[in-house]
């Protein structure tokens, strides 16, 4: 019996557990910013602005003028089609097959770590937008009239991206089982899963619109453009941009089911590290119990994930509305539902500091594969060698393990100081009061303490 | 502001909890110091740290993992060393297979009812798998510590 984290398949080495006295380190560390953070915060907000400088004309022109943007949507059509491709006809050796690293680490990953410094830098490579909007001006070409798109109901706002980037992570590291044991997603099904992934989402498309969809039920749109909210460079008025990092992040949530979005990333990345580490023995237990049922190894086991992956998104949902119920208690607050969107933006940082911390180096070992033999030899049939390098390979020794515990820790740390800089912020937006402001901010100090914590502990125990 | 003073309970709780976990976490950290220390010593300090005998190879007993019927006896076997040190172990196995140690990538063929053994200098960090590469079995967990 083993519970395996994403892309185990891919990967050829797992990272040693943060050693103890590190892990000391770090909580300490967190509880001493925290601390600080109270006493030296700032009295004005200052993020909700974004200071605009924008760029040279030439350069923006040049990179949001429609031939750039048309190749710019060509390069992601292409290179989807490479995945799929890949996926249906190449190797099922998942670590030799160009769909499931291109797919779960090269852009699962890499937008987020990217975008989280630059900006929404998905939006031009999307290759369902650029699908859609061709589609688009096809209709308008040949019919002469703009196509008609039904009115997207605002209530439901971004769940269906919520809902979405489980099924996703759901796919990744719950699917792949067979005969109880999880041997990972193969590149296969990966290949039909997009197939089947790109039918809905150009069918979501023409009923909503491309760009209403992309801003609310588009999985990979809402995602990486959370992240990407974080990130220095932006559009306004029509011109490439340089704005205030983290700025953008202030408006991201005022559209429903936001919330929801940035809880399953926390989420679907806890249950990941979790597994084989902090809820090990509670999921055999738990796979045991529905193994004796007399159901199937390998419904029990996806099952038992399924299980285990919705307690993480009910507990990190849980232990957010604690500190949102707990600032209501300071005088002048604003509604629960108004706090509840009002600091969802300040847990991306965190986010992104889980995705950092579990995912590093599986990003630096695999991309060497990708940019190697995977480039040479998508398909993986051994004599197929498109740019002489199909003989690389991956050089584990470019990050030693306490390399990778710093990074690690370091994530964690600067997410949470992230964190608190949005949440005090924001706070300063409410009550404009200073004293209730930081009154209010013992409460997400809380929550942000213990996502950190549980971070490090999570870090601390896999494989334990 | 009482509802503050609460918050500011609860922070304090949380700090002593974290604090806590450290505590526990201690006696690891003197055990993993300890361990370094052993690694570390002099080759001179053989006598007192009989962990150390790694490189007198006469006298040293191998670690075996014994397959049969395509499963490692006892369950999977958890071998650890520090980075540097030489890996070496046995693999004996009923039936042959093909023996693939991952990120090493060094794969070796054990003959039926035979044995083979690896022995490579423990150069990169991390979690690894020993698998039976035929059947896609984990046999051993190889750990190189820092």
């Amino acid at each position: 019996m083993s519970w395996l984290p994403l892309a185990h398949a891919l990967a050829a080495r797992q990272d040693l557990p943060v050693p103890a006295w590190l892990f000391a380190w770090g909580a300490s560390i967190v509880l001493i910013v925290s601390f600080f953070a109270l006493a030296a915060g700032w009295r004005k907000p200052r993020f909700e602005q974004a200071n605009w400088r924008p760029l040279g004309a030439g350069i923006s022109r040049t990179l949001l003028s429609a031939p750039a943007q048309a190749l710019f949507g060509l390069v992601g059509v292409f290179l989807l089609g490479v995945a799929v491709y890949a996926g249906l006809r190449g190797t099922e050796a998942p670590d030799r097959n160009f769909a499931l690293t291109f797919l779960l680490v090269t852009t699962w990953l890499g937008f987020p770590f990217f975008s989280a410094l630059l900006g929404d830098i998905f939006r031009p490579f999307n290759p369902w937008r650029a699908v859609g909007r061709a589609a688009g001006a096809a209709f308008t070409a040949i019919a002469g009239q703009r196509p008609v798109h039904i009115a997207y109901p605002e209530r439901l706002g971004r769940w269906p991206a919520a809902i979405g980037l489980l099924a996703v992570v759901w796919l990744e590291v719950v699917y792949g089982a067979s005969g109880g044991v999880a041997v990972g997603l193969d590149p296969h099904a990966a290949g039909v899963a997009t197939l089947v992934y790109s039918a809905y989402t150009l069918a979501m498309m023409a009923l909503f619109g491309v760009e209403k969809w992309c801003e609310r039920g588009e999985v990979f749109s809402v995602y990486f453009g959370m992240f990407g909210r974080l990130g220095c460079f932006g559009v306004n008025e029509g011109r490439l941009a340089l704005r205030r990092p983290l700025s953008a992040a202030t408006s991201w949530a005022t559209v429903p089911g936001s919330v929801a979005v940035v809880i399953a990333s926390i989420a679907s990345t806890s249950f990941d590290g979790a597994q084989e580490g902090a809820f090990k023995n509670a999921m055999e237990s738990v796979f045991d119990w529905i193994a004796d049922a007399g159901i199937g190894l390998t419904t029990a086991l996806r099952l038992t994930d399924t299980i285990f992956m919705l307690l993480c998104f009910a507990g990190v949902a849980l232990v957010y509305l604690l500190g949102v119920r707990g600032m209501r208690t300071v005088p002048g607050a604003p509604s629960f539902a108004k706090l509840r969107v009002g600091f969802a933006h300040t847990l991306i940082p965190i986010a992104l500091a889980y995705l950092v911390a579990h995912y590093f180096s599986l990003f630096v070992f695999q991309e060497q594969a990708q940019f190697t033999y995977l480039l040479s030899d998508p398909l993986g049939t051994a004599h197929t060698d498109l740019f002489g390098t199909a003989s690389g390979g991956i050089d584990f020794k470019v990050l030693s393990a306490n390399a990778i515990w710093y990074v690690q820790v370091g994530a964690l740390v600067a997410g949470h100081v992230l964190g608190l800089t949005l949440a005090h912020d924001r706070a300063l937006v409410y009550w404009p009061d200073y004293r209730r402001a930081t009154a209010s901010q013992y409460w997400m100090l809380a929550v942000m303490v213990a996502f950190t914590c549980f971070g490090l502990y999570l870090l601390s125990v896999s494989n334990g | 502001m009482k509802h503050s003073k609460t918050a500011f309970l609860l922070l304090v709780l949380v700090a002593a909890l974290v604090l806590a976990a450290c505590g526990g976490g201690d006696d690891d950290t003197t055990a993993a110091s300890g361990g370094d220390s052993t690694a570390t010593a002099p080759a001179g300090d053989e006598t007192t740290a009989p962990e150390t005998n790694t490189a007198d190879t006469t006298l040293e007993k191998v670690p075996t993992i014994v397959v049969r019927k395509g499963e490692p006896v006892g369950g999977i076997q958890e071998l650890e060393f520090d980075s540097g040190e030489q890996i070496r172990f046995k693999v004996s196995s009923d039936a042959a297979e093909e023996i693939h140690v991952h990120g090493y990538d060094i794969a070796k063929e054990v003959p039926a009812g035979g044995s083979v053994e690896f022995d490579f200098p423990a150069e990169i960090e991390g979690i690894f798998e020993a698998e039976l590469e035929g059947l896609g079995v984990q046999i051993a967990e190889l750990r190189v510590n820092p």
